[in-house]
């Protein structure tokens, strides 16, 4: 598996490497956003379709949903993603994150009944994040340029890469059954209204309070990823003089 | 030179590195406990003042302008917001006139304290849990706390927020220069914003002076979230 991760992290790092050699000069240079006219495009259109779609869908979940409801999809949803989770633990090392990581997964699909209920945060092992664009940049890869991904949003080569692999490694894509396709779906859809109705007033607050949109998500998609691969510490060894 | 002459000098000699070595040793441990006791009270003024912020924004006792008031004045007595507003025009400061960085910093000034007052309301009720600090250079460090729902609803959630502040003692006290909540440094996303807003707009800093004026009076007013540039 290592030797396998190693080219492929190669190859990413090659096509990234390339990606920024080519990419033209102009504004958002840098912040590593050589492409930044076509990326507030595809913001543009995200957030229309945001505007009209996700967020009265999501404003709609939460008007129609009790909070314990929301919670317990919530948690149900986290809870299938474990795996994913897991095994990006496992590839990148953390012994001790896949230790939690499994006891989470142990404990809330039994005694949390299937995972609706976050028993394994209460006993005091908090939900991680982790994926695959996360173990790329363990083992070295660069991020690439800046992209505004069309309905995804904010992103680069290397978590672009990241979610393709993450799919592939999640069990539910290789598992069939009668009416599997509805079933995923629905996770689908669902995973996407549960992630807008959490931040609604979060996304509506950086709305409110910003000098340029596009320019807040960029820097705040850098830096919180930048602390995600750090596991949750915020960039202390590069920060600049004032 | 005699046998005895050479156990001398050998003596002498070994006296002098063993002095060095005691000196130089002592000189960091001198330093290694400056710096601890630097960073103990920098965790201290963190500890002390951060919370009544927090403290302010949860009191709803008093009326909203009083509040305002309030937490103006800690805001401007905790962080050193000249100094930030100067960082975040980037590069554009090198070339504007002393007129129209006044009129910035003051319009920074004012946002900066609708924006956080906006921001930190969501955190108004929970408590700030100092965990460590790091030397990040002279007169700089880094403290690291973590914000506790007394209710137990942000643990419950996931890991508890991690909210870094760097703090500054150059000028002989201490200020915060800058905030991480969850790994994002503000002063940080600020100047990436100006900067871009400078971008698209030619340079034009009296445009982001004017801009920033407008977004304070709406954040102010509750106005539409929106403003044309």
């Amino acid at each position: 598996m290592a030797p396998l991760l190693r080219n492929l992290a190669a190859a990413l790092l090659a096509l990234t490497a390339a990606g920024c050699a080519t990419a033209p000069n102009g504004p958002g240079v840098d912040q590593n956003d050589p492409y930044e006219v076509q990326n507030r495009k595809i913001f543009e259109l995200n957030q229309s379709l945001d505007r009209n779609f996700m967020l009265p869908v999501a404003k709609g979940y939460v008007a129609v949903v009790p909070e314990p409801a929301r919670d317990g999809i919530h948690n149900f949803l986290a809870n299938l993603h474990v795996p994913v989770i897991f095994a990006n633990d496992v590839l990148q090392g953390e012994v001790n994150r896949a230790g939690d990581t499994f006891g989470r997964f142990a404990v809330n699909s039994t005694v949390g009944v299937g995972g609706l209920i976050d028993v394994a945060a209460k006993i005091g092992i908090p939900e991680h994040h982790s994926d695959f664009g996360e173990t790329l940049a363990v083992y070295g890869v660069d991020e690439g340029p800046y992209l505004v991904l069309p309905l995804i949003g904010p992103s680069n080569p290397r978590d672009a890469a990241g979610y393709v692999v993450d799919a592939a490694l999640d069990p539910s894509t290789w598992i069939s059954w009668r009416s599997s396709t509805f079933f995923k779906l629905g996770r689908g859809a669902l995973d996407i209204v549960d992630e807008r109705s959490r931040n609604i007033e979060t996304l509506d607050e950086l709305e409110r309070t910003s000098v340029d949109l596009y320019a807040t998500l960029r820097s705040l998609y850098r830096q919180h990823r930048e602390a995600e691969i750090n596991h949750g510490k915020a960039n202390i060894e590069n920060l600049p003089n004032f | 030179m005699t046998p005895t002459s050479t156990a001398r000098s050998s003596t002498r000699h070994f006296g002098a590195i063993a002095a060095a070595w005691l000196i130089a040793f002592g000189v960091v441990l001198f330093s290694l406990t400056e710096t601890a006791r630097a960073q103990t009270a920098a965790e201290n003024y963190v500890r002390e003042n951060v919370q009544r912020g927090l403290t302010i924004l949860n009191n709803r006792s008093i009326p909203d302008a009083q509040r305002r008031t309030e937490f103006r004045n800690f805001l401007t007595g905790l962080t050193d917001l000249p100094r930030i507003a100067l960082f975040t025009l980037g590069p554009a400061r090198r070339t504007a006139t002393p007129a129209q960085i006044d009129a910035f910093v003051d319009a920074f000034r004012n946002y900066a304290v609708a924006v956080y007052e906006s921001r930190l309301k969501a955190y108004a009720g929970q408590t700030l849990r100092v965990t460590g600090s790091t030397a990040h250079g002279p007169n700089d460090y880094i403290v690291t706390t973590t914000l506790v729902d007394p209710t137990g609803r942000t643990e419950a959630q996931g890991e508890p927020i991690e909210v870094d502040f760097r703090v500054d003692s150059s000028n002989g006290r201490f200020v915060v220069i800058d905030a991480s909540i969850v790994g994002v440094w503000l002063a940080l996303e600020e100047r990436d914003q100006f900067t871009a807003f400078l971008e698209e707009n030619n340079g034009n800093l009296d445009g982001l002076t004017t801009h920033l004026n407008m977004l304070t009076n709406r954040l102010r007013g509750g106005g539409p979230s929106t403003p044309t540039h």
